[in-house]
């Protein structure tokens, strides 16, 4: 038993993360910043870099991956804080498109012509529907918006527009959008914690860097260990929801809820250790602050995911001991 | 495990002279069947298994309700400390009677001024010829009242500080010079004690590793402490099974906001499995695990107090009763619990370490 990552998924991870280091650095999202928050030629570079037909089975010309390889970059995607639907498309849109043998549309996928937004019940809002060639609900595909009116985000790189009645509640697309929120979160996670010890190594107060006092090495150890523990749990929630394991729902949501609680902490410790300065916009940590508010509460938030653990653990379904960690699962639904 | 252990499963505390004996015959019938020490070479007692099977084995061992380890300061520290520094020698000489349950081990490092500060180190081990001569105070020995050799390390060069000039010495607690006085814990046993060195005699050969070199083995020893296996997840997810099953009987009457803190229990516990597995691959695979060890430490060591303080609250006013025979005794369970953060490296500690070794900040 080995519960690594493979060497090509550590191959391919890092290779995106290093093109998104190289391409899509925070002056990016400065640029975006009130400029639509949209750019072609990031979609553009995404598609070059294989993101967009990843989750394309290879006899349908695409790289074939999985869902865990497909968090695995979400992390990446989480980390640089791509705002392109580039999720919704091609970590969601497609698997649930394949899912359910929908494979008319795989060829303009292919191209990286078609960009696919997600309506479901569980968000009171559809993000970019504006540019969506394809908008997937519960039960169909409907075609591209009519000029939706674009509401007020948080998070200035978020593209967010009214409900539409035909949404339903797919639950594949839920967890899969629910997993793909938990690993940005690690992602922006891991991101704020950098640009917290980053700071903390170059500010000086007292005569020497902050990070040399224990009051903020200790909050910076409390978010790295809150994080370091998300990750794994992620990592077999993906693996679970790939295998179709029937407690893929329950593995889901204890993903989303450690990835929030990681994520937030990590935020909040980030604008302590900057200080005031972590209070302007002129530092570039308030729009992974306010990308994880926003998936905290997007595809279930908190309160919801809490609710599916304490139905399978208090609830009583599942056996609990401790050669239950890799139960296969079979005897509960 | 099954057909052994539930005769064991309700013993008195290992901090009591009872219950330490009690411990120590279960020490015994588990080595009788050659389940002492499972990972160790079968030249050792062991069985040869890797640590994905060893972890498999530990998860069956709580499961079934078998007792904490009265040997663990042997077999999680010293065992492995000696299999990585030890001689041919001191292997064969000492690995077999610690996984038979044969000889139980005290960890004789903390001194009154030398607690988190470990390199303040000042009993001496002053080599005399083939001899050391030990003098000096070691404190808050971990069943040091109930065990027969401890494991020390001491000033063997006088003029050297901190962290050199230390080295790793064993010897028998019933050394002509050795003075063990027991120390009462919170629970009332007295499961701690001071040990005093007067003039003590131990063999050169009793050295782990060359002279001068102690500190190095001592952080080895401590990678073992807070890593991978002083504290299995399987002990950390029966006792979450147990704390929701209490939440279900309690439920009607439980404060609000009790049921989120026993669901985090559950869900960290499962977490540390999924992570220790993650680093018994990594291990398995040739890699190492550094000062990721001191976030382990500060997991478990935190997770199990929360679990067992939000047993104590839901158990209200009855918590205040100590439990009945064959019972889950809560109490216990936390009191130890507060003891978590502190032993092997603080918290505080180990949140220095990663900040500084993880995380690169300044010292």
């Amino acid at each position: 038993m080995d519960v690594r990552l493979t060497e090509d998924q550590i191959a391919l991870r890092d290779s995106v993360r290093g093109y998104l280091a190289e391409t899509h650095p925070a002056a990016i999202l400065r640029r975006l910043d009130g400029a639509g928050g949209r750019d072609p030629a990031i979609w553009q570079g995404l598609h070059d870099m294989g993101l967009t037909t990843a989750l394309i089975p290879e006899d349908h010309g695409g790289l074939g991956l999985g869902l865990l390889e497909a968090a695995v970059l979400a992390i990446e995607l989480g980390r640089a804080n791509v705002s392109e639907p580039i999720i919704d498309t091609a970590f969601v849109g497609i698997p649930v498109l394949l899912r359910r043998g929908e494979i008319g549309c795989l060829p303009a996928l292919l191209g990286g012509l078609l960009r696919i937004a997600l309506a479901h019940d569980s968000n009171p809002w559809i993000a970019d529907h504006d540019v969506a060639d394809i908008v997937l609900t519960e039960s169909a595909l409907l075609g591209g918006p009519a000029d939706p009116p674009l509401l007020p985000a948080a998070d200035p790189l978020r593209r967010l527009f009214p409900p539409i009645a035909e949404s339903g509640a797919d639950p594949f697309m839920l967890n899969t959008a629910a997993l793909m929120a938990a690993a940005q979160m690690i992602g922006a996670a891991d991101a704020m914690l950098a640009m917290a010890t980053d700071y903390a190594k170059i500010r000086s107060q007292f005569g020497q860097p902050i990070g040399a006092f224990q009051a903020v090495k200790h909050l910076c150890a409390t978010a790295a260990v809150k994080l370091e523990f998300a990750r794994p749990v992620l990592l077999r929630a993906a693996v679970a929801l790939q295998e179709d394991h029937p407690r893929a729902p329950l593995h889901v949501s204890h993903a989303k809820v450690a990835a929030t609680d990681a994520a937030m902490l990590a935020a909040e410790t980030a604008i302590q250790v900057h200080g005031a300065m972590g209070y302007t916009y002129e530092v570039d940590l308030h729009y992974w602050m306010k990308r994880v508010w926003a998936l905290a509460g997007a595809w279930g938030d908190r309160a919801y995911h809490l609710a599916r653990v304490d139905a399978a653990v208090i609830g009583g379904a599942l056996p609990l001991g401790p050669d239950e960690t890799f139960s296969t699962g079979a005897d509960h639904g | 495990m099954d057909s052994h252990a539930p005769a064991y499963r309700y013993l008195k505390t290992l901090e009591s002279r009872e219950g330490f004996d009690a411990h120590v015959r279960w020490e015994r019938e588990l080595a009788a069947g050659n389940w002492g020490m499972v990972t160790w070479p079968a030249a050792y007692g062991g069985r040869d298994l890797d640590l994905i099977r060893w972890l498999i084995f530990e998860e069956e061992y709580f499961r079934a309700g078998a007792p904490n380890r009265a040997n663990q300061n042997g077999i999680f520290l010293l065992g492995p400390t000696i299999m990585e520094y030890g001689t041919a020698a001191q292997k064969s000489r000492f690995l077999t009677p610690m996984a038979r349950g044969e000889t139980i081990w005290a960890q004789a490092w903390s001194e009154p001024n030398a607690g988190s500060d470990m390199a303040a180190i000042r009993a001496t081990a002053i080599q005399d010829g083939d001899v050391y001569i030990i003098n000096g105070q070691k404190t808050w020995s971990s069943r040091a009242a109930y065990a027969d050799w401890c494991f020390g390390l001491f000033r063997s060069d006088p003029a050297s500080t901190r962290d050199h000039g230390l080295s790793f010495i064993l010897l028998p607690l019933d050394s002509p010079g050795v003075t063990v006085r027991p120390i009462r814990q919170l629970h009332g046993e007295t499961g701690f004690a001071e040990i005093f060195f007067d003039n003590v005699r131990v063999p050169a050969e009793n050295r782990i590793a060359g002279e001068g070199e102690g500190w190095n083995v001592a952080m080895a020893t401590a990678g073992f402490e807070r890593g991978l296996m002083l504290r299995s997840p399987a002990r950390f997810q029966c006792t979450a099974q147990r704390l929701v099953e209490l939440y279900r009987a309690k439920a009607g009457t439980a404060s609000p906001g009790l049921s989120e803190i026993v669901l985090h229990a559950w869900m960290d516990a499962q977490a540390y499995a999924l992570n220790t597995y993650s680093v018994a691959s990594t291990l398995q695979a040739g890699g190492k695990i550094g000062a990721e060890a001191s976030m382990n430490k500060i997991f478990w060591s935190e997770l199990d107090r929360a679990m067992h303080r939000a047993a104590i609250s839901l158990l209200g006013a009855a918590a205040e009763l100590r439990a009945a025979p064959g019972e889950t005794d809560w109490l216990d369970g936390y009191i130890f619990s507060l003891a978590g953060p502190i032993y092997a490296g603080s918290n505080e500690i180990q949140r220095n370490i990663i900040a500084e070794r993880v995380l690169g900040l300044p010292r």
